[in-house]
């Protein structure tokens, strides 16, 4: 296998373990902390994170769904982060083969766009619908969203970097 | 144990799933077409409700820790925060009280004037008390959810109340909970009277002036209004019973270039962190139709429902 170079070899992600981040990412992002413009959407990071790594098993249907309770949680359009899921998990899908040969830093770089565009598809949607512009932090949000790239990736990655056999010297 | 280092199923060569992008073309098309059935058909309600109520668990674990630090937060107030806001709250007790004491006989006055006019009795609503849960993140809108709905028999279009004046109505009604739309979300409207001078007129949210206000439109610059009116519901909507506080006039902008005035209203109920507010039921077609005749009063509900864009083609 082909394989970028210092990349350890990886366990297989457990499907219990992937809902489960993903159910959290959701009950992160239904926090009732009010109204704020800027507040990253968790569980647009941690779907696009299961689409670059396990395409297989996380993809399209699944951010539409998620997509749907999002907007009737928000009292939003219905449909309005579905789409934005969809269209973002199809370009994730798209990219997942290239990103994983940069940096880690590098990846986030190359997701901002996205994260950009999965904002801007929600903001253009609601201005068709006639709303005002909220105002400029909302494009603070994906560079928000970029920047916890790094830090979901070392923390869902966890659990698939522990040791096949663990022995004295490897206790996890 | 050693673990597993193995995917258990290798990927299929032959069984192939339709491709992303047929998958996604289906999906957006499918994300378009309920957009629009929830902005123009309004046809979505019940998917809504079972989306909500699969939800409602994870709503309420979600909320548990905010509350109990919000509880936290509470216990530890300092003692002279706490004298304040009590000393202010007799305050207002006292000049209620007054206000509550002339009200007994006004309506003694009232009731027995319009059995000699032979008008129709004012409507006694009841009200059920409700808690807000959060405001919706929606950046777009201006709504909270309470913690009330169809289960405790409220109804869609029902109007609500704080302790100091209206502070929108209900428009979406979930098993667990409803949605209000704030008096301030664009898409609201309220028929208003002036308490001073008895002129009716429309109230229009506005969530972009100051954290939200609301807008008196389509007055000529000739209107008696001044700083510091009380605006209160007429009552010929339908929906909302006359005489609740709505806002107070806050500015009049009487322009040279135009025939109307720019009047903006401070509203008198708390947007902001409002903790427990009371559910009216609608008047319903309990509106006075003797005093105002059925086509005013038709015309009239049609905005205080929800305007179209139509009637929000004169924004100035």
């Amino acid at each position: 296998m082909i394989m970028p170079r210092g990349q350890p070899l990886l366990l297989p992600a457990s499907p219990g373990f992937i809902w489960g981040s993903l159910l959290a990412a959701l009950m992160l992002d239904l926090l009732p902390l009010g109204r704020v413009l800027w507040m990253p959407d968790f569980l647009a990071v941690v779907l696009v994170f299961w689409s670059i790594h396990q395409p297989r098993r996380v993809g399209l249907t699944a951010a539409f769904a998620f997509g749907l309770m999002l907007d009737v949680h928000q009292a939003s359009l219905l449909g309005q982060h579905a789409l934005a899921y969809t269209v973002l998990i199809y370009f994730a899908i798209m990219l997942h083969r290239r990103i994983l040969w940069f940096s880690v830093p590098g990846q986030a770089l190359q997701l901002l766009p996205l994260f950009a565009a999965a904002h801007a598809i929600a903001i253009v949607l609601r201005l068709i619908g006639g709303a005002e512009f909220p105002g400029w932090q909302v494009l603070l949000a994906p560079a928000l969203e970029s920047m916890l790239w790094p830090i979901v990736g070392a923390l869902l990655l966890a659990p698939q970097r522990r040791a096949p056999n663990p022995d004295a010297n490897r206790p996890l | 144990m050693p673990l597993e280092t193995l995917d258990r199923t290798p990927p299929p060569f032959f069984k192939q799933e339709p491709s992303a992008l047929s998958r996604l073309m289906l999906l957006s098309t499918l994300a378009l077409f309920l957009m629009v059935a929830d902005a123009r058909l309004h046809v979505v309600q019940p998917l809504r409700a079972a989306i909500a109520t699969v939800l409602y668990p994870a709503q309420w674990l979600a909320l548990q820790p905010v509350q109990m630090i919000q509880e936290l937060a509470g216990y530890l107030t300092e003692l002279k925060t706490a004298r304040k806001t009590e000393s202010a709250a007799r305050l207002k007790l006292a000049e209620q009280s007054q206000r509550a004491g002339q009200v007994e006989q006004l309506l003694l006055e009232n009731a027995r004037l319009r059995e000699l006019l032979a008008l129709r009795e004012r409507v006694q609503v009841p009200a059920k008390m409700a808690q807000v849960l959060y405001d919706a993140t929606d950046p777009y809108s201006r709504r909270v959810v309470i913690d009330k709905g169809q289960l405790q028999g409220i109804q869609p279009g029902s109007p609500v109340l704080d302790e100091s004046g209206v502070l929108g109505q209900v428009t979406r009604v979930y098993p667990f909970g409803s949605e209000i739309t704030l008096l301030i979300d664009r898409e609201q409207v309220i028929p208003v009277v002036n308490t001073r001078t008895g002129t009716r007129s429309v109230a229009y949210g506005d969530p972009a002036l100051h954290g939200g206000m609301l807008e008196l439109r389509y007055m000529s610059t000739a209107e008696d209004v001044k700083e510091g009116d009380l605006l209160a519901t007429s009552g010929v909507d339908g929906v909302y019973p006359p005489g609740l506080p709505v806002a107070r006039v806050a500015s009049v902008d009487r322009r040279g270039d135009s025939s109307f005035s720019r009047i903006r209203c401070q509203p008198l109920a708390r947007l902001q962190g409002v903790a427990h507010v009371m559910v009216l039921e609608p008047v319903g077609d309990l509106a006075p139709t003797a005093a105002v005749g059925a086509a005013p009063a038709e015309a009239a509900s049609a905005p205080a429902s929800r305007p179209g864009r139509a009637a929000r083609g004169g924004r100035s």
